[in-house]
């Protein structure tokens, strides 16, 4: 199996001339495509700045970090915004829908973005709010959702790009147990049937239950990595 | 791009009071800037119509030496047969031939200098609208030695209708002669300035004691449409080389040059108008973006680029202030064109207003042609408003905006 993604001996320090935080040290970590691992670890452990550094959103102190070979790490600003839209998913905790679009304008975005043509984004948009099972609230905007089903219109959006693989920072932090197993359903659902690539943050044992492979931070290191 | 339209247009009503509160502020800016210029357009044009319909005349001719030194011996040659060209040209509304003068009038009080107008009481009255100023007496009866003076020159020298007075001036030969005039009528223009300085006598009884026979000063002439001056003077000018033909805007430099320094003061008022509706834009848009920290970072995070972030947020400010505009145009429209009928009265300041001229009644003009103009500098002033908050919505870091609340 390809590495889509590896990380060497990255590392990120916050504060380095007062009081430095080494949020992320010296972390090597190589994910092969179609992976469902999760990051645990207690608060504070990394997993979030480390979910950022390997998505693009911020710059390592230390470190690489290559998405099929290519050191993002290296890539000015710009470059990254455009790497990011062409290859890489998010699910935030907190949903970031836009919220003045409806459910499948929101999935539509992401596309129009990539300057996908007009029928083409509405249809997909259409498959994919389907695929999260979301037929029917195609039309809803973001405050007529319910938190279960606005981070389904997130991951239909983070879908809608063909992203190479999915980020998801603590993606059911905010659920209720029965919206946070129709999410990670339709993730693994995702993941098996479409061999999408899935690496989330979290603290929820019904997600580290599901997640295949686990890996453990602890002060910004990997302490345990197991595939279960 | 129908999107980013999109959501702008949808997140200026986010917050759809703020909004609302800066579309009107623009609105109500560009309502007081375009009023204030509606109403010194009405005062000026009222002055230039006054101007020109009680003193000027659209086109004036004098013999060019006439005009350097005033020397009642330089009349213009042929007068009476241009008077009579002139009459039968289609654009003509009226001409009059005059005999002008200085000199001193007296009353058995005082004295006081001014000019002296000798004219066809039926031709001037077709040119000037002194006539209808008359507020006691008549616009000349017809008889012989008839004198029409303003009511501020009646009162400076303590005479009534029907009383005597004496005008003393340098007749053709160099000799200072005197003549006696009844007061015939008193008028009340608008401009006090000029009731108090000139006065009206029959052409045929100034042009006895000036020994100037046939001879005339000065031809006025009226055309039936104002806005062809320039045409006619043109072609006037050819025709008559050795005369000098004047518009009423050569006759009246001030006069044009108002008008001029009008276009340039309403700029410079709408631009102020606008410079200070500006920091409320720049205000809004800056609490609208810093309110959206998440949402900027999100959307950079998912992929929208720097000149899109700041395109949208262009936008935002370039409607949310051009949403004022079409308001403040209504509005205008409404206002002005109300009072452009009925006049906002003045009357309060009715002395002040009269010595520069001024009417008691203004009737705002309303300038169609500002709106366009107005209108680009208020859009261009939303996107000077809209800078600052956008590059400060460039300088958020995605992975430190998602997490902010």
């Amino acid at each position: 199996m390809s590495h889509i993604i590896e990380s060497h001996n990255l590392s990120k320090v916050y504060n380095p001339d007062t009081i430095p935080v080494n949020a992320v040290n010296g972390v090597n970590l190589q994910v092969e495509e179609g992976e469902f691992t999760a990051l645990v670890g207690p608060s504070g452990s990394g997993k979030t700045t480390l979910l950022n550094l390997i998505g693009g959103l911020d710059y390592p102190t230390g470190g690489s970090v290559k998405i099929e070979g290519v050191d993002i790490t290296q890539m000015k600003e710009n470059k990254l915004i455009d790497f990011r839209l062409k290859n890489i998913g998010f699910v935030f905790q907190a949903y970031n829908l836009i919220p003045v679009l409806t459910a499948s304008e929101n999935v539509e975005f992401v596309m129009l973005l990539q300057k996908t043509g007009k029928s083409e984004r509405e249809q997909r948009a259409i498959e994919l709010l389907t695929e999260v099972g979301l037929k029917d609230k195609l039309n809803k905007r973001p405050s007529e959702l319910s938190g279960g089903q606005q981070q389904r219109v997130a991951v239909a959006r983070a879908l809608a790009s063909k992203p190479r693989f999915i980020l998801a920072d603590e993606p059911t932090a905010n659920l209720d147990s029965k919206s946070t197993e129709n999410l990670l359903e339709i993730m693994a659902k995702l993941n098996v049937e479409d061999k999408m690539t899935f690496i989330f943050s979290t603290h929820d044992q019904r997600v580290i239950d599901k997640a295949r492979r686990v890996v453990t931070l602890v002060d910004g290191k990997i302490v345990s990595d197991v595939k279960q | 791009m129908n999107m980013l339209f999109k959501i702008a247009w949808r997140n200026i009503w986010r917050n759809r009071t703020r909004s609302v509160v800066v579309i009107a502020s623009v609105a109500v800016g560009l309502f007081a800037g375009m009023f204030m210029m509606a109403f010194f357009q009405g005062a000026i044009n009222q002055e230039i119509q006054s101007t020109v319909e009680t003193q000027l005349s659209h086109i004036q001719f004098h013999n060019p030496a006439f005009i350097a030194d005033k020397d009642v011996n330089f009349t213009i040659g042929d007068g009476p047969a241009i008077i009579g060209r002139l009459k039968k040209d289609a654009g003509v509304k009226a001409v009059s031939g005059r005999l002008v003068t200085t000199g001193m009038i007296s009353s058995s009080s005082t004295a006081a200098g001014v000019e002296i107008h000798g004219v066809v009481a039926e031709d001037e009255k077709a040119v000037s609208t002194i006539s209808k100023d008359i507020i006691e007496g008549s616009y000349f009866t017809g008889k012989k030695n008839e004198i029409v003076i303003g009511e501020k020159l009646a009162i400076k020298l303590g005479v009534k209708l029907h009383n005597k007075i004496v005008l003393t001036f340098q007749s053709k030969t160099g000799d200072l002669t005197a003549g006696s005039f009844r007061i015939a009528g008193i008028f009340r223009s608008r401009n006090s300035a000029f009731d108090q300085t000139t006065v009206f006598t029959g052409f045929d009884d100034l042009a006895a004691l000036l020994g100037t026979g046939n001879g005339i000063h000065e031809i006025a002439v009226m055309l039936k449409d104002g806005q062809k001056t320039d045409a006619f003077d043109r072609t006037l000018k050819k025709e008559y080389p050795t005369l000098l033909v004047q518009s009423w805007t050569e006759l009246s430099p001030q006069m044009a040059l108002l008008t001029g320094i009008m276009d340039q003061m309403m700029y410079i008022i709408i631009g102020i108008i606008l410079l200070a509706l500006m920091f409320g834009i720049i205000n809004t848009m800056l609490m609208a973006v810093l309110e959206r920290q998440r949402e900027f970072g999100m959307l950079m995070a998912i992929g929208m680029n720097k000149p899109r972030v700041f395109f949208m947020i262009l936008l935002e400010s370039v409607m949310l202030t051009c949403a004022g505009i079409p308001v403040g145009i209504l509005f205008t429209i409404i206002t002005v064109g109300s009072l452009s009928r009925h006049g906002i009265d003045l009357s309060g300041f009715s002395q002040a207003l009269s010595q520069y001229g001024f009417s008691n009644i203004i009737y705002p003009a309303l300038q169609q042609s500002m709106f366009l103009p107005v209108s680009l500098m208020t859009a261009f002033t939303a996107v000077l408003s809209a800078i600052y908050p956008a590059i400060k919505a460039l300088r958020f870091k995605p992975a430190e905006a998602i997490h902010k609340i």
